[in-house]
């Protein structure tokens, strides 16, 4: 029998156990049985049977159209999504796209996202030393020259002068050395280093290199990674204690999951071409469904059952890789040429069909209602079989 | 390298033996084809799968409890 955690008699359990009920529900029920005290065997049958028979009452018809119903439920929320594009989210003062926007961007599967984030969790002491915590994120945020420093260009001895701020250069932890040898690798200049001065110049005097060369300059990434804009820390309360999280601006999972204090079974991103490529289809499903869900729920839209968000993620996910939903994923890739020219670009689908001598099948919905045949789908798809030889009752079958 | 499986987002992902295949595939009166798919390339496979296998993914599902999936690998 399995494990039952509720305080209810084990006639109970074996009434609820044999329904066909999933285990949340399962679970429900046990809660209603515990709360009421005075309760029967039958009365706990009674109410087990009565949430089964709903149960099964709701589950999807053979031949129910999922995908129209999805559709809908979806798109009629969607139109009381906001327009705006951006506006500062809740966490972390940092710019997140919103709204149908973020929907559409989800479902177009656009390769990188038009505000990418990554939310990064930390491990043990990490999480807890605000030190640590700072530690990740000089390892995160792109550090350039002007957050190390001065920079000046001395034009009369065509040399480019930098003073390093002592203070910032030990809390950043990297040393003069490294920043004057990071920047002969990167401009191909030999520099003199002497304590915090660091300068260089062209090697034939020129303004126009000279200027060139602190315009590269700028652009060099000393610490962390290229990609990370911003790192805001927050501090978040948990059920025993609290804990240092990071929002990002900008995203690089999986150079991020790499990095020593990072938290790789929980930090996420909201690319979902990132999570494809770093954990698998899988996760970039499960992603789909919770950024979709997130971005209706945040604008008060959550009542969307989620069955509707899984159906679309498991249909962008079924190749083994993500596609958009619409003419360059899902939509374009039908069987039917009717089907894609119902959709869009009529005349090239039409034409490319006559082409290349496509047959269509009519086997789908579209198909069927432009040339005016029921359609296979619920009642459309049976078909009544009656017996041709009558055999004394007049038997029929049903197909 | 980071253990891809460890993280909250990744299934358990394991690769079918072809007795219970058969057994999964009469269930659902269907082909190996017709099951959805996974590249052999993808991050969260386990090592010894190769194109063809049928791997197993046990998700932790938001409308029931468990719920069990397949996925054919293909290259």
């Amino acid at each position: 029998m399995t494990e039952v955690s509720y305080d209810v008699t084990d006639d109970m359990i074996a009434v609820v156990e044999d329904t066909d009920l999933p285990r949340r529900l399962k679970n429900n029920v046990y809660e209603t049985l515990e709360a009421r005290d005075d309760i029967s065997i039958e009365d706990a049958d009674a109410i087990a049977k009565a949430v089964e028979a709903r149960y099964l009452d709701t589950r999807v018809d053979p031949l129910d159209p999922v995908g129209t119903v999805s559709a809908q439920s979806i798109g009629e929320p969607g139109t009381q999504l906001t327009m705006n594009t951006f506006h500062y989210a809740g966490v972390a003062e940092i710019d997140v796209t919103q709204g149908l926007p973020r929907l559409i961007e989800l479902v177009d599967a656009r390769k990188t996202p038009d505000t990418p984030m990554m939310t990064v969790y930390l491990e043990d002491e990490y999480a807890t030393e605000r030190e640590r915590a700072h530690e990740v994120v000089w390892n995160l945020e792109a550090t350039k020259i002007l957050a190390l420093g001065d920079v000046s260009t001395n034009v009369a001895d065509m040399r480019v002068q930098i003073s390093l701020n002592e203070d910032t250069l030990k809390e950043r932890m990297i040393t003069p050395e490294e920043v004057a040898s990071i920047i002969e690798d990167n401009l191909g200049v030999s520099t003199i280093q002497q304590g915090t001065e660091i300068q260089f110049g062209p090697e034939e005097p020129s303004y126009r290199d000279l200027l060139q060369l602190v315009e590269e300059l700028r652009d060099i990434t000393f610490k962390g990674i290229e990609d990370i804009s911003r790192v805001v820390i927050r501090r978040e309360e948990l059920e025993d204690g609290e804990e240092f999280v990071l929002y990002t601006e900008g995203s690089a999972f999986g150079d991020a999951l790499e990095i020593e204090g990072v938290d790789a079974s929980r930090t996420t991103c909201n690319n979902i071409h990132e999570i494809h490529r770093n954990l698998g289809i899988e996760a970039a499903r499960e992603a789909i469904i919770e950024e979709t869900n997130n971005t209706l729920a945040e604008q008060g839209l959550d009542d969307v059952n989620v069955r509707h968000l899984m159906l679309v993620a498991d249909m962008m996910t079924n190749r083994g890789e993500i596609e958009s939903i619409g003419r360059h994923g899902i939509s374009g890739s039908k069987e039917s040429v009717l089907a894609r020219a119902a959709f869009e670009v009529t005349v090239n689908h039409l034409l490319n069909a006559a082409i290349h001598g496509e047959v269509d099948d009519l086997d789908g919905v579209t198909e069927n209602v432009i040339v005016g045949k029921p359609i296979k789908l619920g009642t459309g798809d049976v078909d009544l079989r009656m017996g041709s030889t009558s055999s004394g009752s007049g038997s029929s079958q049903a197909d | 390298m980071v253990d891809v499986s460890q993280h909250e987002l990744v299934p358990e992902h394991t690769v079918l033996e072809d007795d219970v295949l058969e057994g999964v595939l009469s269930e659902y009166d269907i082909d190996r084809t017709d099951l959805p798919k996974i590249k052999r390339t993808d991050a969260a496979l386990p090592d010894d799968a190769e194109a063809g296998d049928v791997v197993k993914i046990v998700r932790n599902s938001r409308t029931t409890d468990q719920a069990i999936i397949y996925r054919l690998v293909v290259e």
